[in-house]
């Protein structure tokens, strides 16, 4: 059952890691072919999905169902300096041969040197200062933060205002409640008639509202003729209520 | 094309008949709307019972037969669209201006409608949850809410 799951993991972060690739391609093309006609929201745009798309791989990876992928190693079974059309194939011809030159660059599992160098530095750094000290630190980070945040979302809401009003207005509350009762009852079409003795529509049956609620809500019965048959209502409700549409 | 029946007196019962006017040969739609459900402010939809039938040509015939009279009619045109159990309606309304004559019509409003419903089995209230969050995703281009018709009486 566990290797099912790891199957499934890999086959997911395959996926994922596909889709970044095609973005990554799709950017870099983009970047390449038409750096005089880009704009900045458009190279945002790839940012973002980027962006959006390494967090979908991050919660593949933190998903429930994930084994623990710390604790599987990857072990090169077989090395041979020999052209390998299958792995041809899956890199896109960027690695013909698995041999011992490719295979530390490709399975590394450690940071590259520079980044190990500036990770052991913060570690000294944090280790140096006190525990108070660094929760005033973290906290005055907190705090400008939120601030920043406060301001721009201070700074949205005031635009917003002024420049939605000359936006065009997409729909109109007025003619919403007008088509709504155009629909429901027919209010403002041509040949609508009076309601005469009925009253006001809804009025008529006070105590149906209450008890159909247990009834069944979708019933689509093809019938040729006799459309107004018993509805078969379930729920125990009184059959005198099926009963009227035949009345 | 749709028309609301309305019942002998002293029984307000109205039956919604509907017939497709681009399509010849397609089945009338009959429908019953019940009165909405109180749900007060949890749901974010309106909740109707509704019975839906697929009938033959002869439906208003038959409904003058059994007594109902017409009560309002109107041509709709528009677009449907379909996200799973969720159907989304956009349409003109337009007003008949001879009654029986769908060829004389005047739109009622510059506007469209646009009208997101789901068909669901009694009991499900988590639809409407699904509805609002999907009411949500469209704005600010369209604002989707609860519109209540009794209140436009």
């Amino acid at each position: 059952r566990e290797e099912k799951q790891l199957e499934l993991t890999l086959e997911a972060l395959i996926s994922q890691v596909a889709d970044l690739k095609n973005s990554l391609v799709s950017f870099i093309y983009k970047l390449e072919n038409e750096y005089d006609r880009l704009t900045w929201p458009s190279v945002l745009d790839s940012f973002a999905l980027l962006s959006g798309q390494l967090n979908t791989l991050n919660k593949v990876l933190k998903h429930e169902k994930t084994p623990l992928l710390r604790n599987q190693v990857i072990i090169p079974l077989v090395l041979s300096p020999d052209r390998d059309e299958e792995i041809m194939r899956q890199t896109e011809g960027r690695v013909p041969v698995f041999s011992h030159e490719v295979v530390p660059d490709h399975l590394r599992t450690k940071p590259d040197p520079e980044v190990e160098e500036q990770e052991k530095q913060l570690i000294t750094d944090a280790a140096r200062i006190s525990p108070d000290v660094a929760q005033k630190q973290i906290q005055s980070l907190n705090k400008m933060c939120s601030n920043l945040l406060e301001k721009i979302s201070k700074e949205e809401r005031e635009s917003e205002s002024g420049g939605l009003r000359q936006n065009k207005q997409t729909f109109n509350p007025a003619d919403t409640n007008a088509l709504v009762a155009a629909v429901a009852f027919g209010k403002g079409l041509s040949n609508r008639r009076p309601p005469g003795s009925g009253g006001s529509v809804q009025s008529g049956q006070p105590g149906a509202g209450g008890i159909i609620a247990g009834a069944s809500g979708m019933q689509q019965v093809p019938m040729s003729g006799a459309p107004a048959q018993q509805q078969p209502m379930m729920a125990g409700v009184q059959m005198a209520q099926a009963g009227q549409p035949g009345k | 094309l749709v028309s609301g029946v309305r019942g002998p007196p002293p029984s307000p019962f109205v039956l919604r008949a509907r017939r497709s006017m681009d399509k010849s040969g397609m089945p009338w739609h009959l429908r019953y709307l019940g009165q909405p459900e109180i749900g007060d402010k949890n749901r974010h939809a309106l909740v109707r019972n509704c019975v839906d039938i697929a009938t033959s040509d002869n439906l208003t015939d038959f409904l003058v037969e059994m007594g109902f009279r017409m009560d309002h009619e109107f041509v709709a045109k528009g677009h449907v669209f379909r996200k799973g159990i969720m159907k989304i309606v956009v349409y003109k309304i337009f007003r008949i201006l001879m009654p029986g004559n769908t060829e004389s019509i005047e739109p009622l409003s510059l506007s469209y409608l646009v009208e997101l419903n789901v068909v669901a089995p009694a009991g499900q209230d988590v639809v409407s949850d699904d509805m609002r969050n999907f009411a949500e995703q469209l704005k600010p281009l369209v604002h989707l809410e609860k519109i209540d018709p009794k209140r436009l009486m």
